[in-house]
């Protein structure tokens, strides 16, 4: 569904990230791995639209779409909740749902499905997106990203500041979208939690991919344990 | 607008500075010496117009205006809407305390200057204190030079209001004619030019190009920001109402419109735009330029403000850097490809 | 007394109105219009034509809204072009310039080419009563007109999917991109309201005094402290703080004196840059 080829990403012609290849398969969870500085933010953010990538190729659904800017991709079916979450803060939590459809109005059954998978959303429908905690926003972003109904869902550090008991709950959330058949690319700091979910991950170093493989397989590696799962 | 501090001056940041002193002051003074010859023989040519030589004198006023606000935005990055009001400040105090009061003229003019300087750095002290930010400062200072102006209309009793101050001090002496007069503004502005050239070859121009770079790595390197911002709007502001008051002995009257936004923030910008931003001539070129230009489309009246908006519009598109620093930096480039 | 507050909030409805339009465009695109008093002016002068031309008032009144309108479109399409290449800061620093060289070109011509000429809209009929106080018609019909056109705002920018689409970009950039939201669009649409409101308030000012070539600047400054105490990106603050201003500057000419006032209003604004850079309701500083 997703491929991505020699990509490199950076700033003002420094380029943060280089020779990136990876793909995504439809109905697969695959994770980026990688720790603080590594990249992940860079590389998804030239990938989805938010900056444009120095070189390399982005093809989503046999669509060349390198360089495409994040509003058009998104019709395309690709949503990305990156780390800064981007909410609307002075919008209550419903009209940023709502926005999360444009242009088209809010299907009711999506807002059903969303709010189904938080609650604490409904509860919440018409507190302003600003003044809610570090995980209720979280909820929110991705939420609102459902809501426009997107076949591939990208994910940049999305339990960054959450409780270790939200974090379990926004990751059951999204076992729950992979049973229904959304395809997910997630970059995450939480080694453990993201090999548990996933099928299959890349590690980024310094900006290259140093390792790739099955869940079990970075799971066993001896520099994964080492590196990300504290073990010696 | 930024400049690499160190290639700009080729002084090294740790030591060589000693050494390299007598032969950049050579390199400071030759040209200010050059130009000033050069501007000397305009009274040669233009000498037998009155009108001609007050348009003169004009241009030099704001060639030093220029210089004052190229010391403070184009070091320091603060940009000052009211480069009017602090030469309004200095001139009416000027004509306020030698006329009303009674003061001497020198006396007078030293006060004024004093009076412009200190509000300069109380502007500045503020803007850093409330880290406003450029457009911030720029709206907060454009709104200070409103209210001036306002304030000369509205204290008439003893502003003349509308129709200003007919300045009695300096009524015989060598001020009111032509020549001398443009001798004095001469000499004023290229000493203005070498203030800033000094300014610039000691610690206090490197801390101003170290803030200009990265404030947040001047901060870090141990450059107090708010320190040299304010030293570079007191001394700015002091040109600027030194400039305001002289002038307007010379001129022998002052009116809001003398000093005014429109007047005089517009045009210094626009010449030291034009001239180059933080360049030590450039606001020489520019006064010497748009003077011309100005007096080249005198006569048609409104209509001067079409091509001079098409000017501002396609400076600050094609050459935002002014004109001698592109140059510069274009003759720098064809050397290295050689 | 009355009679003064009144004739402050009849003013502080134009100011609100004027500041509305420079808010939008500097809240949503970082763009800060300083041709804005010229835009006014254009589109007085465009209904000045037409009715000189013979076509009948509300016609030409319309035919001066759609000036206004593409008046802002011309301008997305022309000279913002440059100024949406650079972001934050250097696209405020550079839209003033550019903003500035063109209302020094369209105040030159137009002062040279037509120097008397005025819009001046009389409304025929007697004063009106307002709590016992007799208002010039003209007054009152503006008053309402501009009124109705800030329900009308208020009603696109909660109640449409349009409106909260713009609001989004307003809030949060890239979050709006993040939905699908093409922000350059919502900016287009943004000027052309604005240009509207410009023609909406040149209109409605004329009913009271006569809208001159000369006014472009005074009124860009105006609409500028209006935009400043309102909050940037505000319509409501806006609003707001154009009633206030209204008010505070029509005490202050009444007691103390035209100029006073109007330092009293650059003071306010001042003030409000010290203290609460966003304003009364702003949202981007």
């Amino acid at each position: 569904m997703l491929e991505v080829r020699d990509l490199a990403a950076g700033y003002q012609g420094n380029d943060v990230v280089h020779d990136i290849s990876f793909h995504v398969d439809e109905g697969e969870a695959v994770m980026i791995i990688g720790s603080n500085g590594a990249g992940k933010t860079t590389l998804f953010r030239a990938m989805c639209g938010l900056s444009r990538p120095s070189s390399g190729v982005v093809v989503f659904d046999g669509e060349e779409v390198t360089g495409m800017p994040a509003q058009r991709m998104v019709r395309k079916g690709l949503g990305f909740v990156p780390a800064e979450r981007h909410l609307f803060p002075r919008m209550t939590v419903h009209e940023n749902l709502s926005l999360g459809a444009y242009p088209k109005r809010p299907d009711p059954e999506t807002m059903s499905v969303v709010v189904g998978l938080f609650p604490r959303l409904a509860e919440r429908r018409r507190q302003h997106a600003g003044t809610m905690s570090g995980g209720e926003q979280q909820m929110l972003a991705v939420g609102r990203a459902l809501m426009a109904r997107p076949r591939l869902l990208v994910l940049d550090e999305p339990t960054t500041g959450l409780a270790p008991k939200l974090a379990h709950e926004a990751y059951e959330a999204l076992a729950v979208l992979r049973s229904q058949g959304l395809t997910l690319l997630v970059a995450e700091q939480q080694v453990p939690l993201a090999l548990a979910f996933s099928d299959r991950g890349y590690v980024l170093e310094n900006g290259v991919i140093s390792l790739e493989g099955t869940s079990e397989e970075l799971a066993a590696d001896p520099r994964v344990r080492s590196a990300y799962l504290g073990v010696t | 607008m930024t400049e690499r501090f160190a290639e700009a001056t080729g002084t090294s940041v740790i030591g060589g500075a000693e050494r390299r002193s007598a032969k950049s002051l050579l390199a400071l003074v030759v040209p200010v010496l050059v130009v000033g010859m050069l501007l000397a023989l305009v009274p040669l040519w233009l000498g037998g117009s009155r009108v001609l030589m007050t348009v003169a004198i004009l241009g030099l006023a704001f060639a030093s205006y220029t210089v004052g606000f190229n010391l403070i935005f184009g070091s320091t990055g603060q940009l000052f809407l009211c480069v009017g009001a602090l030469a309004g400040i200095g001139g009416y105090s000027a004509a306020i305390l030698a006329d009303t009061v009674g003061l001497p003229i020198v006396v007078s003019v030293l006060l004024a200057t004093l009076a412009s300087s200190l509000t300069g750095g109380l502007l500045s002290w503020i803007a850093v204190r409330r880290s406003l930010g450029v457009i911030f400062t720029g709206i907060v200072t454009l709104i200070f030079a409103l209210a001036f102006e306002n304030l000369l209309l509205g204290l008439g009793a003893l502003t003349g209001g509308e129709n200003g101050f007919l300045i009695q001090s300096g009524r015989d002496s060598f001020l009111r004619s032509r020549v001398p007069a443009f001798y004095l503004m001469l000499a004023l502005a290229l000493l203005f030019v070498v203030v800033h050239g000094l300014l610039r070859r000691s610690h206090v121009g490197w801390a101003f190009r170290a803030l200009r770079d990265d404030e947040v790595a001047a901060e870090l390197a141990g450059v107090n920001v708010a320190r040299y911002r304010v030293y570079a709007a007191l001394v700015g502001a002091g040109m600027l109402g030194m400039t305001g008051a002289i002038y307007a002995l010379t001129q022998g009257r002052v009116s809001p419109t003398t000093y005014g936004f429109a007047e005089v923030d517009v045009v210094v910008v626009v010449m030291l735009a034009f001239g180059g931003i933080g360049s030590l001539f450039g606001p020489i070129l520019g006064a010497v330029t748009f003077t011309a230009i100005n007096e080249f489309l005198e006569g048609f009246g409104h209509l001067r403000l079409v091509p001079y908006g098409a000017l501002i519009i396609a400076l600050f598109l094609w050459i935002p850097r002014g004109l001698i620093p592109t140059v510069a930096d274009w003759v720098r480039r064809r050397r290295h490809q050689q | 007394m009355t009679a003064i507050v009144l004739d402050g909030i009849v003013l502080g409805l134009q100011f609100g109105l004027l500041a509305a339009g420079l808010t939008l465009v500097y809240g949503l695109g970082g763009v800060l219009n300083l041709a804005y008093g010229q835009m006014a002016v254009i589109t007085a002068m465009t209904v000045l034509f037409a009715m000189n031309a013979g076509v009948p008032t509300l016609a030409a009144v319309a035919i001066g809204l759609v000036a206004g309108g593409l008046l802002g479109l011309i301008f997305d399409q022309t000279l913002l072009r440059p100024i949406y290449r650079r972001q934050g800061e250097a696209r405020v620093l550079l839209s003033l310039l550019l903003t500035l060289g063109v209302a020094f070109m369209v105040d030159g011509f137009l002062n040279w080419r037509y120097p008397t000429a005025g819009l001046g809209l009389q409304i025929s009929g007697g004063p009106i009563e307002v709590l016992g106080i007799p208002m010039r018609r003209g007054s009152i019909v503006g008053s309402v007109i501009i009124l109705i056109v800030f329900a009308l705002l208020f009603v696109f920018f909660k109640g449409t999917s349009l409106g909260r689409a713009v609001r989004s970009v307003i809030e949060d950039e890239e979050g709006a991109r993040l939905v699908g939201i093409d922000p350059s669009l919502m900016l287009r649409i943004i000027l052309i309201i604005s240009g509207v409101l410009a023609a909406v308030v040149a209109v409605t000012q004329s009913m009271i005094r006569p809208v001159t070539v000369t006014a472009g600047f005074s009124i860009t400054v105006f609409a500028l402290i209006v935009t400043v105490v309102g909050g940037l990106g505000s319509v409501t603050g806006a609003l707001l703080a154009g009633i206030i201003l209204g008010v505070v500057n029509s005490l202050a000419t009444s007691f103390i004196g035209t100029f006073l006032s109007l330092i009293i209003l650059l003071v306010a604004a001042a003030v409000t840059i010290l203290i609460r850079p966003s304003g009364l309701l702003g949202v981007r500083e």
